[in-house]
C-alpha cells in the first residue's frame, strides 16, 4: 500500500509542479477569494462561475483550478464576514461571530491575519490527512458493486437532508426529489426512449448541470442581494488596512495554535461525512472550543475572541478538504460545492469513482497534492494583498449585481452557444428563487441533479444482476450496512427531538414533585 | 410541489415503451414513477405535519414582506430581453445592453461610469474567447439580414 502511496503522490507532484498546473492554482486561488469575499457569492457560486473556464483544459489541470477556486472561496467570505459582517455562505457565518467585533474593536488587520493563518493550518492539517484516508478508502471501494453504489448514494442525498437542520429535512428531502426529477429529462440512455422533452431538440440531451449550477445558485444569489435590499457593500467605507497591522504576536500564536490543532482534526473527520460540509464543520468547531474553554475565556466568545475566531476558520477549511474524500474515493459529492466538481468531472469524461484512483491518477493525486501548493498560495497570497482585497468589497451593488448576471449567462452561453439556455436559465431562476423565498435549499437540488444519472444506472444493472429483485437490499452485508447508516442518519433527527422532549418532560415532572 | 408532482407522474403515463421493454422489469418509466410517487409523499407530509419553528408556519407573504420586487422583476425581463436578442445582435452588442440595462435599473445614472464598466469588460472577454482561445462566436443574425456580413 505505501509503494501504491508514494508513487501515487510523486504522479501528484508531477502533475502539480507542471507550470500550467502551478498557474491554474495560483489563479483559481485568486479567483475563489476574490469571488467568495463579494458579500453573497459562496463557493458554489464561485465553482460553478469557473467551469466554463476549465472545459478547454485537461481534466487534472481543471480539477486542480476547481480545487484553487473551492477553498479561496471559502477563505474569501471569512474577508467579508470579518470586515463587513456579511458572510458570502453559510460555513462563514461561525467566523463573523468573533472575527466582527474583533475588526470593530480596532483590529481589522489582526483579524484578517488569524483567519488566514487558522486557514492555512486547518487546509494543511486536512490536506495530509486527506493523502492518508483517501487511498484506503478508495482501495476499499473498489470492490463495490452496483447495489453498493445504489445504497451510497442513497445515503449521500439523505446525509445531505438530514444536515439541512431543525424542520428542513422534508424540505431538504423534496428538493433531492425535484433534483432526481430534473435528472430524469432527456434522452434515457438505456432505451434511447425520450423523457420530458416535449418534443423539444434542445431538452434531447438533457439539461446541462452548469446552467441549474449557475441558475440555482449564481443568478438566485445575485437575485437576492436586490430582492433583500442587501446593501452591506455599499455602506462599507474600507479604510487602508496597513501590513503592520497584520502582525499576530508570539503569545496570541501560542493561544491559538492548541485550538487550530483540535478544530481541523474535527473539521476533517466532519468533512468526510456525505453532507455535512464546511458549515457544520465551523460551527461544531466553534461549539466545542467554546465547551472546553477556560471561563474567563469563554466569556470573550462572541466578544472578538482570538480562539472564537481561529476554531471555525480551521474548521471549515479542514471539512472542505475533507469533503473531498467521498468525492475522489466514492464519487459521491459530500456537500453542494463537491456536487458543482462532481458534475465538472462527469463532463471532462472523468467517471467519478474508486477506480479513478486508479484509471485517472494524474486526476486523484493532482488534485491532493496541488492542495499543498493551494494553501501555501493562500497564505503568501491573501495576507499582503489583503488591503487591497478589502476595498473590492466596496463595489457598489449596482454595478456588482449585473456583472454576477452577465457573467453567469454568459458562462453558460459560452460553453453551449445556445440562446434558448439562457431563457432556461432564466426559468429556473424565477423557480429556485420562488423556493428559496419558502425556505427550500438549493444544494440537496443539484445533488439529485448530478446523482440522478448514475442512481438509475446503477439500480438498474443491480436489479438485472438480483434477478429483477430489490433483496439486495438487506442480502449483500455491505449494501445493509450502508443502508443502516442511511436509516439511522435519516430517524437520528426525530430520535433526538424525542430524547430532548422526553428529558423535557422527566424534568418538568421532577420539579413540580 | 405536490402539484408539480402529479404533474410529473401524469407525463410520466406518457413516456412511450417499446414492445419489449413493456415487458420488462424496469423501464425508462420505473424510476420516474417512483420519483413522482415520492415527491408526492413528502410534499403532503410538509403540509400535514406541523412546523418546528416555534413561531409557526410563516406565511409567504410574511416571508416576503419589505422585498425590492420591482428591481428584481426588471433584472429578471432583462435576462429574458439578453436571450432573445443575442441570436439577432450578437454577443458584444447585446452584452453591452444587457450591462447597461442593469446598471441602470439599480439606480446607477453616471453615463462615464456605466459605459466604462461595461464596454472594455465584454470586448476584452471576446477579444479573450475569440483571438486567444480561439473560440468561434457567431455576430448577430441581424448583420446577416442587413448586409453588412
Amino acid at each position: 500500500m505505501w509503494d501504491g502511496m508514494i508513487n501515487g503522490m510523486l504522479t501528484g507532484i508531477s502533475t502539480t509542479m507542471i507550470p500550467m498546473n502551478i498557474g491554474m492554482v495560483l489563479f483559481g486561488c485568486f479567483m475563489g477569494s476574490l469571488i467568495g469575499m463579494l458579500p453573497g457569492l459562496g463557493p458554489i457560486t464561485a465553482v460553478a462561475l469557473m467551469i466554463p473556464v476549465t472545459y478547454g483544459l485537461e481534466p487534472s489541470t481543471g480539477m486542480v483550478l476547481l480545487a484553487g477556486v473551492y477553498y479561496g472561496a471559502i477563505f474569501g467570505g471569512s474577508t467579508s464576514s470579518i470586515l463587513i459582517n456579511a458572510p458570502g455562505e453559510a460555513a462563514t457565518v461561525a467566523t463573523a461571530l468573533d472575527g466582527y467585533p474583533l475588526a470593530r474593536q480596532g483590529y481589522p488587520g489582526k483579524a484578517l491575519a488569524i483567519a488566514a493563518y487558522a486557514s492555512f493550518s486547518g487546509g494543511t492539517i486536512s490536506v495530509i490527512m486527506l493523502m492518508f484516508f483517501a487511498p484506503m478508502l478508495a482501495s476499499v471501494a473498489t470492490s463495490f458493486q452496483s447495489a453498493d453504489y445504489f445504497a451510497l448514494m442513497i445515503l449521500g442525498l439523505t446525509a445531505v437532508s438530514a444536515f439541512a437542520g431543525r424542520g428542513g429535512v422534508l424540505k431538504a428531502l423534496l428538493m433531492v426529489v425535484l433534483g432526481l426529477m430534473l435528472a430524469t429529462v432527456g434522452t434515457d440512455q438505456t432505451s434511447g426512449v425520450q423523457r420530458f422533452t416535449f418534443g423539444s431538440l434542445e431538452l434531447l440531451d438533457g439539461i446541462e448541470f452548469l446552467l441549474l449550477a449557475m441558475a440555482t445558485f449564481a443568478l438566485t444569489e445575485a437575485l437576492s442581494i436586490v430582492l433583500k435590499r442587501d446593501e452591506s457593500s455599499d455602506s462599507l467605507k474600507p479604510k487602508m488596512i496597513g501590513f503592520k497591522s497584520l502582525k499576530v504576536t508570539k503569545k496570541e500564536f501560542k493561544q491559538i495554535a492548541p485550538t487550530i490543532g483540535r478544530s481541523s482534526l474535527l473539521g476533517f473527520i466532519i468533512g468526510v461525512l456525505p453532507g455535512a460540509g464546511a458549515t457544520l464543520g465551523s460551527f461544531m468547531a466553534y461549539g466545542m472550543e467554546r465547551n472546553i474553554a477556560k471561563p474567563e475565556d469563554r466569556e470573550n466568545f462572541g466578544k472578538g475572541s482570538l480562539i472564537g475566531l481561529a476554531a471555525p476558520e480551521a474548521g471549515n477549511n479542514a471539512a472542505s478538504s475533507g469533503s473531498f474524500v467521498p468525492l475522489l474515493c466514492l464519487g459521491i459529492p459530500g456537500s453542494g460545492t463537491t456536487a458543482v466538481m462532481l458534475g465538472a468531472l462527469i463532463a471532462y469524461g472523468i467517471e467519478p469513482g474508486p477506480r479513478m484512483f486508479t484509471e485517472s491518477p494524474e486526476v486523484f493525486w493532482g488534485v491532493i497534492m496541488s492542495m499543498y501548493l493551494g494553501n501555501i498560495f493562500l497564505l503568501i497570497l491573501n495576507l499582503p494583498l489583503i488591503p487591497y482585497f478589502a476595498r473590492l468589497l466596496a463595489i457598489p451593488r449596482n454595478l456588482m449585481v449585473p456583472m454576477i448576471l452577465f457573467f453567469s449567462l454568459m458562462g453558460v452561453y459560452l460553453v453551449t452557444f445556445n440562446d434558448f439556455d439562457i431563457l432556461m436559465m432564466v426559468l429556473f431562476c424565477v423557480a429556485a428563487m420562488a423556493l428559496r423565498l419558502m425556505n427550500f435549499p438549493m444544494a440537496p437540488l443539484l445533488l439529485g441533479f448530478i446523482l440522478g444519472g448514475l442512481m438509475e444506472d446503477n439500480l438498474r444493472r443491480a436489479l438485472l444482476i438480483y434477478d429483477e429483485s430489490i433483496s439486495f437490499m438487506w442480502e449483500r452485508p455491505l449494501t445493509l450496512g450502508i443502508n443502516l447508516a442511511t436509516l439511522f442518519i435519516l430517524f437520528f433527527p426525530m430520535l433526538r427531538s424525542f430524547i430532548a422532549s422526553r428529558r423535557n418532560n422527566t424534568n418538568k415532572t421532577l420539579s413540580a414533585s | 410541489m405536490l402539484l408539480f408532482s402529479m404533474a410529473y407522474g401524469s407525463l410520466a403515463l406518457k413516456i412511450p415503451l417499446s414492445f419489449m421493454a413493456q415487458n420488462e422489469f424496469f423501464t425508462s418509466r420505473t424510476m420516474p414513477y417512483a420519483l413522482a410517487v415520492l415527491g408526492m409523499i413528502i410534499a403532503l407530509l410538509i403540509l400535514v405535519m406541523p412546523t418546528a419553528d416555534p413561531a409557526g408556519k410563516r406565511s409567504l407573504k410574511e416571508e416576503t414582506r419589505g422585498m425590492d420586487w420591482k428591481t428584481a422583476i426588471l433584472l429578471v425581463v432583462g435576462m429574458i430581453g439578453y436571450g432573445m436578442l443575442m441570436k439577432w445582435l450578437g454577443f458584444i452588442i447585446s452584452s453591452i445592453l444587457f450591462l447597461l440595462c442593469g446598471f441602470y435599473i439599480l439606480g446607477e445614472r453616471r453615463i462615464k461610469r456605466m459605459l466604462l464598466a461595461s464596454i472594455p469588460l465584454v470586448i476584452l472577454l471576446w477579444f479573450v474567447m475569440s483571438s486567444l482561445l480561439g473560440v468561434y462566436i457567431a455576430p448577430g443574425e441581424l448583420f446577416y439580414t442587413l448586409g453588412v456580413l
